[in-house]
């Protein structure tokens, strides 16, 4: 049975019980790492941002004619002597293939992996009405026994042990079976489900792909399970949604090139089955198979006209967006999601499941763009997320009191600003330093694995009039753009830049009516206040004749880029200046690197040993690798390379607020690794992570000091 | 690409999927390496559907000689003791090692997917670079009505248990490829 908590407080206690877990965390931890290496290997020599683009395009062009695809499919396929059937939800869908069963006299039931009839719950529904259902993927078949659901699409049983399979094994044969000896416990398999193959009256498979112009399904399997369930028993029924439709040969040929890459490094799965109509079957009455085809919409139809969500439709099921998460890699897919799991699974949980089912795990994302830069259909899956949450709290009317206090606070920047300017007075007595002094338990509670800032005595807007770089005939002007961190807790990061920027002959900005950028709004998906925030600094910005808008912080800056667009769409199109601002924003390293273009020989070389950590919203968000190399480079540090340099740091906002467990997991993974390198300066390029990473080393009291690069330029700096 | 070409990268890619490659210069060399292979492995019966019947006739000798059954059809009768399928290739995928096999006959779906070991003679003028070449075949395959065909890539494989590959679950523990460069199994 799959438990989803429905309440903070269940879900937390999950996500407690699964960090626990030191198996899950080991056998999760090795999948992450292994993942990536294999992934790259296995895309090496392709190009795999065209075939991203092929398959996003391709599944754009059906989802709005889905119906049509479908009429075309039925067509073919009836032709060929297939029938197919329309079912408009789960139940709907569970009582055709039952009425089927019950049609052809059928006993028992052999499965192929479908995640549709995980979805429907349809073994539940058959099971009910006293058929013998067996699963016959190998995972499928071990979790079945157990009676949990599937904690990843692709390897439903990565949450076991072979110790829990060896058991297992040990009872169903009733003979001890050796859990070191995996090869053995396969063969299990392979011998206790040959008879159930051989004796099955009905087989019922998913399917990777129906295509329209032929009537064909596609299954793409590694086993050989789904061709035995497919040939032997004298019934079958293929079950699947009606995003599986595609136009032709060729659109399918789109998926097979990147679904086994991109779900589990392999060129290709050592079967792909094409079926249509009734094929050959000595069984069947006249030697025809009896062929089943039931397309299932609960709910699809409705998305694929949602002008945000139909993307979600693009989901080829490949897993990866699990794979690359570094929640999933925590606490793993019984605690992070419903039956589809990992961020696709927040996204459609609530369409197929309802918004109970989704209300907690939705909250549950980093924002980190991990999944986003590994889905093989582009789906903005973070940002799909968001207005998930958006959704239900929209439904659900209300919103809670914390998040209307922030909103509130937000959309109003002299409030805002002047709260943070008597926080930082009234801060005084609990300071300590930069830091925040150990606050009474009950405030800290899990929060005490780093120490948190305290807000600068002076911000840098405060002191902006004796900072701003005094140069007559600059050669670049731009604009700085502060973000909250960065303008009261970090002003030195401004400060440095201002030097710097003088040092180079650049006139610097910084226009007194910009406010937060609006990103924690929309990671508490209060999308309104999100575009209020927005247009305020797209107004705050647009009468400056500005060469580029530079921030410090990567968080602020991907927001700025990618979100303002999107959020600030009218009418299908993007406002002029909303799309300037958009086009001129640079983050720090990229505008000294590609921009202002410092040589190495502008810099003194301290020798000092340096790490650096990708900003997940640099990285991943504004796409930037390598001008922080250059930089360090130029700079001529002796650079250490720290591993998982590109994974986040687990800071994301609220979201370390709301889950310090998971939050103080990732930090530790980060500061292990940066331990390990040996180096003595931790640089990074958002005032974010700074935060993170200060207050976890603080908390730790490691020796390493962590800067933004705009201090390591300028301390470098001849 | 040329054609060696591309016939080194369907070997190399197959070898990469746990598929054994060889080559065979005659029908004969062929029968022979599957029934010696059968005898090595202790295998007492081979399926071999889709054979004509010149064929089928040098493999009865063959197997006699090991003292190896040839399973006639049907198949059903006999599934549990499939040793060997023996069959040809309709087309191969240079770039990812694979096999296209049309499978409309239960027969040889039964061979291919219930025997312990599965050897395969792919005509070299068959192999081609990529799927995407494929169109014209798979075309040509469905547009008649029901059909079934497959792609195989290696043996039967599953990481289900702690992400340990593990070869042989469902289908055949072994696939052997023979490249044959002068013999044609006509188009099924």
């Amino acid at each position: 049975m799959i438990e989803t908590p429905e309440t903070d407080k269940a879900f937390k206690k999950q996500i407690k019980t699964s960090l626990e877990k030191d198996f899950l965390r080991k056998t999760l931890n090795n999948f992450f790492t292994s993942y990536r290496q294999s992934r790259g290997n296995v895309f090496a020599d392709l190009d795999l941002e065209g075939m991203r683009e092929d398959v996003a395009c391709m599944k754009d062009a059906g989802i709005p004619n889905l119906s049509e695809l479908f009429d075309e499919f039925k067509k073919n396929a009836e032709a060929a002597g297939s029938i197919v059937h329309v079912a408009r939800d789960a139940e709907e869908a569970n009582c055709i293939i039952a009425q089927i069963a019950k049609e052809n006299q059928v006993k028992s039931i052999v499965k192929s992996k479908s995640m549709t009839a995980e979805e429907t719950f349809l073994n539940d529904h058959l099971e009910k009405d006293g058929y013998e259902v067996v699963e016959t993927d190998l995972g499928e078949w071990i979790i079945q026994m157990r009676h949990e659901g599937p904690s990843h699409m692709v390897m439903p049983a990565i949450h076991l042990s072979r110790y829990q399979v060896g058991d297992l094994f040990s009872d169903v044969t009733a003979k001890k079976q050796d859990p070191e000896n995996i090869e053995g416990l396969v063969k299990v398999a392979r011998k206790e489900l040959r008879p159930k193959f051989i004796g099955a009256d009905m087989g019922i498979s998913g399917c990777n792909f129906a295509i329209a112009d032929s009537g064909v399904i596609g299954l793409v399997t590694n086993e050989g399970n789904a061709r035995l369930t497919t040939t032997l028993p004298r019934v079958h029924v293929a079950l699947m949604g009606f995003d599986k439709l595609v136009q032709d040969y060729s659109s399918a040929v789109k998926i097979l090139k990147i679904l086994p890459r991109n779900a589990t490094g392999q060129a290709l799965t050592s079967y792909v089955t094409w079926i249509k109509g009734t094929n050959e079957c000595a069984t069947a009455p006249e030697e025809k198979k009896i062929q089943h085809m039931v397309f299932i919409d609960n709910g699809r139809l409705e998305l694929a006209k949602d002008p945000i969500f139909s993307q979600a439709l693009r989901c080829i099921r490949c897993g990866a967006c699990a794979n690359v998460c570094p929640i999933y890699r925590m606490v793993g897919g019984h605690t992070f999601g419903h039956v589809y799991i990992g961020a696709i699974g927040l996204i459609l949980t609530p369409f197929f499941h309802g918004k109970e089912k989704a209300r907690e795990i939705v909250k549950c994302c980093l924002n980190c763009q991990s999944c986003k830069a590994v889905c093989p259909s582009k789906i903005d899956l973070p940002f799909l997320i968001k207005n998930v949450y958006a959704k239900i709290q929209d439904e659900d009317g209300g919103k809670p009191f914390k998040t209307r206090m922030t909103s509130m606070l937000l959309k109003n920047r002299r409030l805002f600003h002047t709260a943070l300017k008597t926080a930082s007075k009234m801060q005084g007595p609990a300071t300590d330093g930069p830091y925040i002094r150990h606050l009474p338990t009950f405030l800290m509670g899990e929060h005490n694995f780093r120490r948190l800032p305290a807000i600068a005595d002076r911000s840098l807007r405060d002191d902006w009039k004796y900072v701003k770089p005094k140069v007559k005939n600059p050669k670049i002007k731009v604009a700085l753009f502060g973000g909250c961190a960065g303008d009261f807790i970090y002003p030195e990061h401004g400060k440095a830049f201002a030097k710097l920027c003088e040092a180079y002959n650049i006139s610097v900005d910084y226009p007194m009516d910009q406010t937060c950028c609006g990103l924690p709004t929309m990671m508490m998906a209060q999308m309104d206040t999100a575009k209020e925030i927005a247009l305020q600094n797209v107004k705050a910005f647009k009468s400056g004749d500005y060469d580029y808008i530079v921030t410090l912080c990567a968080s602020c800056g991907s927001h700025i880029k990618e979100n303002f667009p999107k959020l600030l769409t009218k009418k299908g199109a993007v406002p002029a200046d909303v799309q300037a601002m958009a086009d001129k924003l640079i983050d720090f390293s990229s505008f000294m690197n590609d921009v202002v273009k410092v040589k190495a020989e502008d810099f003194m070389n301290l020798g000092r040993k340096v790490t650096y950590h990708y900003p997940c919203h640099l990285i991943r968000g504004l796409g930037v690798e390598e001008a922080p190399m250059a930089l360090l480079e130029k700079a001529g540090v002796d650079f250490k390379a720290c591993d998982e340099s590109q994974v986040c740091c687990g800071f994301s906002g609220s979201f370390s607020v709301d889950f310090p467990m998971i939050s103080k997991t990732m930090l530790d993974h980060k500061l292990d690794n940066v331990s390990a390198t040996g180096a003595t300066t931790l640089v990074t390029d958002c005032p974010g992570c700074t935060l993170q990473l200060k207050g976890g080393i603080k908390a730790r009291g490691m020796n390493v000091t962590v800067k933004h690069m705009a201090e390591v330029l300028l301390e470098e700096k001849k | 690409m040329s054609q060696g070409e591309i016939i080194e990268s369907m070997r190399a890619r197959a070898e990469k999927a746990a598929a054994v490659v060889s080559s065979a210069a005659t029908l004969e060399e062929a029968i022979a390496y599957a029934v010696n292979l059968t005898a090595e492995e202790g295998g007492t019966t081979l399926a071999a559907p889709g054979m004509d019947d010149a064929a089928r006739e040098a493999l009865g000798k063959a197997c006699g000689e090991k003292g190896i059954t040839l399973l006639d059809s049907p198949l059903r009768d006999k599934m549990t003791r499939i040793h060997t399928a023996f069959t040809w290739a309709d087309r191969g995928i240079a770039d990812t090692g694979t096999l296209v096999l049309n499978s409309n006959s239960e027969e040889l779906r039964l061979a291919t997917m219930l025997s312990e070991t599965h050897v395969a003679v792919l005509p070299t003028d068959k192999v081609v670079p990529s799927m995407d070449e494929l169109e014209g075949y798979m075309t040509d395959h469905f547009k008649n009505g029901a059909g079934y065909v497959a792609f195989i890539t290696g043996p039967s494989r599953t990481a289900d248990i702690e992400r340990i590959l593990t070869i042989g679950v469902h289908g055949p523990e072994r696939l052997h490829i023979l490249l044959a460069e002068n013999l044609d199994g006509g188009e099924k």
